[in-house]
């Protein structure tokens, strides 16, 4: 075999149930065609995790991968990607944690990390370069994820360890439960709830090795070329200074900030909470992984008062909008405090505040009465109920127990006509983004393979309303400037090759906002090339993208999804009830199956079915 | 006419030195929205979301004396 460089060509296999851990070589033949990251684990993953398999059983496995752009010296190369059959959906299921574990796996000398099985107590790892070994985490039990971490790092004797880990959510399989690095979030799809169930309660790295880089003097020149491009760039310099908080009021204005689980897509209220919190609650910025040249991240506290909260990472755009705009709340102190709570129990921002929102309209109608919930007031807007419910969720504690499985199996055992008040795709409840704004989000919603996610459709209202290209003009993207937001018509056969593009920073381990920032597709093949040696150019980059797209909808197809599983919620599709756009008709989406049509069309998939043809899997290399 | 008007997050470099006391900006009558871009020297290529008065309007929209205009550039969020 030739030299493979921008990898060690090796992955850790750690069984649970024999506590064996196998050092496995790496074809290097699947790493050309799957690269990493989302890419690689759909390959594996496919081929290990049989049909059917409960994603909560010791059979559904669990892997963390990197790729050869996962350092910190690479622009946005902090980040490690966990994917595993989701217990939320039962389907694909990836998330993404910023931080130094990715990097700290990598100079550890493993591309990726697969956990299968079940141990008999509860466990954690600790991978040191070649010293692989489990150790007993029964004292670990019940504790919030700052302590464990410390305890973790205190055992070992190592304050620079990167640990990740669940938090009691994880421990009680709540659905919606996270793996976090320190406040960092592996946080969509409950990779928490999987990682529990094989009573694997946290991972310690870290890494002392050199990836082997095939032309480090050209990868030097390419970091170069990105970091001025960053400098330069307003993108970068406004998420330094506001992060992803300061865009709630363009997207209320944008009609893009969904309210009141869905009612309307804005509120008119973003600029004011968004003045409070960065006035009085913002600390400083903060970088997720050592030496980030954006450092996004928002570190903040409530000084005093009955949502006291002390100083710690938090409060992004998605989780200050899962509890101010989702719920009706305007009391930013409450909603810091629960973001905080949500880090610290381990479960996701974003599904907890759908969840809530999905609970206070359930007792407006009256479907879930005082008496069912505790005796506490779930009326829109009430503050005290944001904390508490976190907490009641990851204990699963009275009404906490059902919600802890998501809205989708709430609303199914609550019934009373809940079901339309649960605003979710395919399982997953859907993020701070309405495809009210813009009709590309509304396709993208509908198709992604983990459903409704922030991450996948995020290029969608950035598109349609933010007039973003991402230098995907010259790959067939139209631009954005001529195309109405509003209109349906084309917006399937964009998705497809925005999809294709904008899911490369999952399959390369690189930070998706450094995309928004200049860093597109054309750079990420130039630094893939120089730190592998493969020439592989932006177009090579979007077949991968596409492969690796199909891959995870065979997944999906293989457990049973089919084309009525790429919907909208009606709600979702409706004019406003209130807000900036309550009389603009052009939000509602007039023809949803129309736009799947040109979508799959567009994909080379069968349109009565959505199950990607021969033909399409025989162009891509994915047939069996 | 007099307009008052306030740029948000990254467009906010594009006020400095252009907005007199109060926020306000001096346009010629019936000036556009795209007119008030051109004024302060906003790139094309911007996403921009306007709202006039609270109320969402395009470029097209023609403005008019002691109109409140809010300029965002749409970039994303999360």
């Amino acid at each position: 075999m030739d030299s493979l460089y921008g990898y060690f060509g090796k992955q850790l296999r750690v069984s649970l149930d024999s506590k064996e851990i196998l050092k496995e070589n790496i074809d290097a033949s699947i790493l050309r065609k799957y690269l990493g990251g989302v890419g690689y684990a759909a390959r594996v993953l496919y081929d290990e995790i049989p049909e059917g398999t409960h994603p909560l059983l010791p059979e559904n496995k669990l892997m963390f991968t990197t790729s050869p752009l996962t350092a910190n010296r690479i622009p946005g190369g902090g980040s490690i990607m966990l994917c595993f059959k989701s217990p939320l959906t039962n389907a694909w299921g990836e998330s993404r944690c910023g931080g130094d574990f990715g990097p700290n796996l990598k100079s550890a000398g493993y591309d990726a990390l697969i956990i299968e099985g079940k141990s008999d107590l509860p466990v954690y790892l600790v991978i040191n370069d070649d010293r692989v070994f489990i150790k007993p985490a029964k004292h670990l039990i019940g504790k919030k994820i700052t302590e464990k971490t410390k305890i973790i790092r205190d055992e070992l004797k190592d304050p620079k360890l990167s640990v990740m880990c669940i938090g009691p959510a994880g421990e009680n399989l709540v659905k919606i439960a996270t793996v976090m690095f320190e406040h960092r979030a592996a946080g969509r799809c409950g990779a928490g709830a999987v990682m529990g169930s094989k009573n694997l309660i946290g991972i310690a790295v870290k890494g002392s090795h050199k990836t082997p880089i095939a032309q480090p003097e050209k990868l030097t020149e390419t970091i170069k070329t990105c970091l001025k491009i960053l400098r330069e760039n307003d993108f970068s310099t406004n998420l330094k200074k506001h992060g992803t908080t300061g865009d709630m009021a363009a997207n209320d204005a944008a009609g893009d900030w969904p309210t009141k689980n869905w009612y309307s897509n804005s509120w008119g209220k973003a600029e004011q909470i968004y003045d409070q919190f960065f006035n009085k609650h913002l600390v400083k910025n903060h970088g997720c992984y050592t030496g980030c040249p954006i450092a996004c991240g928002r570190i903040s506290e409530v000084r005093e008062g009955r949502f006291k909260t002390p100083v710690h990472e938090g409060s992004e755009y998605e989780s200050l909008s899962a509890f101010t705009a989702f719920v009706f709340n305007e009391n930013i102190e409450a909603a810091i405090q629960a973001t905080y709570l949500c880090n610290e129990f381990g479960i996701d921002t974003i599904s907890a505040g759908a969840i809530i929102a999905f609970a206070m309209e359930c007792y407006e109608n009256g479907i879930l009465k005082k008496e069912e919930v505790g005796g506490m007031d779930l009326s829109w807007g009430n503050p005290a109920a944001l904390p508490e419910l976190v907490r009641m969720i990851s204990l699963r504690e009275g009404i906490g127990d059902m919600l802890a499985e998501g809205v989708k199996i709430a609303s199914e055992r609550l019934g009373g006509g809940s079901e339309k008040y649960a605003i979710h795709g395919k399982g997953l409840e859907a993020p701070a983004h309405d495809p009210r704004s813009g009709k590309v989000l509304g396709v993208t919603y509908g198709t992604a393979n983990r459903g409704m996610c922030h991450i996948h459709p995020l290029e969608g209202m950035a598109y349609d309303s933010g007039k973003m290209d991402w230098g995907l003009m010259k790959y067939g993207v139209p631009d954005p400037n001529t195309i109405d937001r509003w209109d349906e018509k084309g917006k399937g056969k964009i998705v497809k090759i925005l999809q294709d593009a904008l899911i490369l920073p999952d399959i390369l381990n690189t930070c998706k906002f450094f995309i928004y920032a200049g860093i597109y597709i054309d750079h990420l093949a130039e630094l893939l090339s120089a730190a592998t040696g493969w020439h592989i150019d932006g177009q090579e980059l979007l077949k991968v993208g596409e492969r690796v797209m199909n891959l995870q909808r065979l997944f999906n197809m293989r457990e049973g999804f089919r084309r009525e599983d790429d919907l909208l919620p009606e709600r979702m599709k409706q004019k406003p009830a209130f807000g900036f756009y309550k009389n603009e008709g052009r939000c509602a989406i007039k023809d949803f199956e129309g736009m799947l049509d040109e979508y799959y069309t567009a994909r080379g998939w069968d349109t009565e079915t959505g199950i990607p043809t021969k033909e399409k899997l025989l162009e891509l290399e994915l047939e069996e | 006419m007099k307009i008052k008007v306030k740029l948000y997050t990254i467009l906010e470099k594009y006020a400095k030195g252009k907005v007199l006391e109060n926020d306000t900006i001096i346009l010629h009558k019936d000036s556009t929205l795209q007119e008030l871009t051109r004024y302060f020297n906003i790139p094309n290529n911007i996403g921009i979301v306007f709202l006039v008065n609270d109320s969402p309007q395009g470029k097209e929209y023609r403005l008019s004396e002691g109109d409140e205009v809010k300029v965002f550039s749409f970039i994303g969020g999360g």
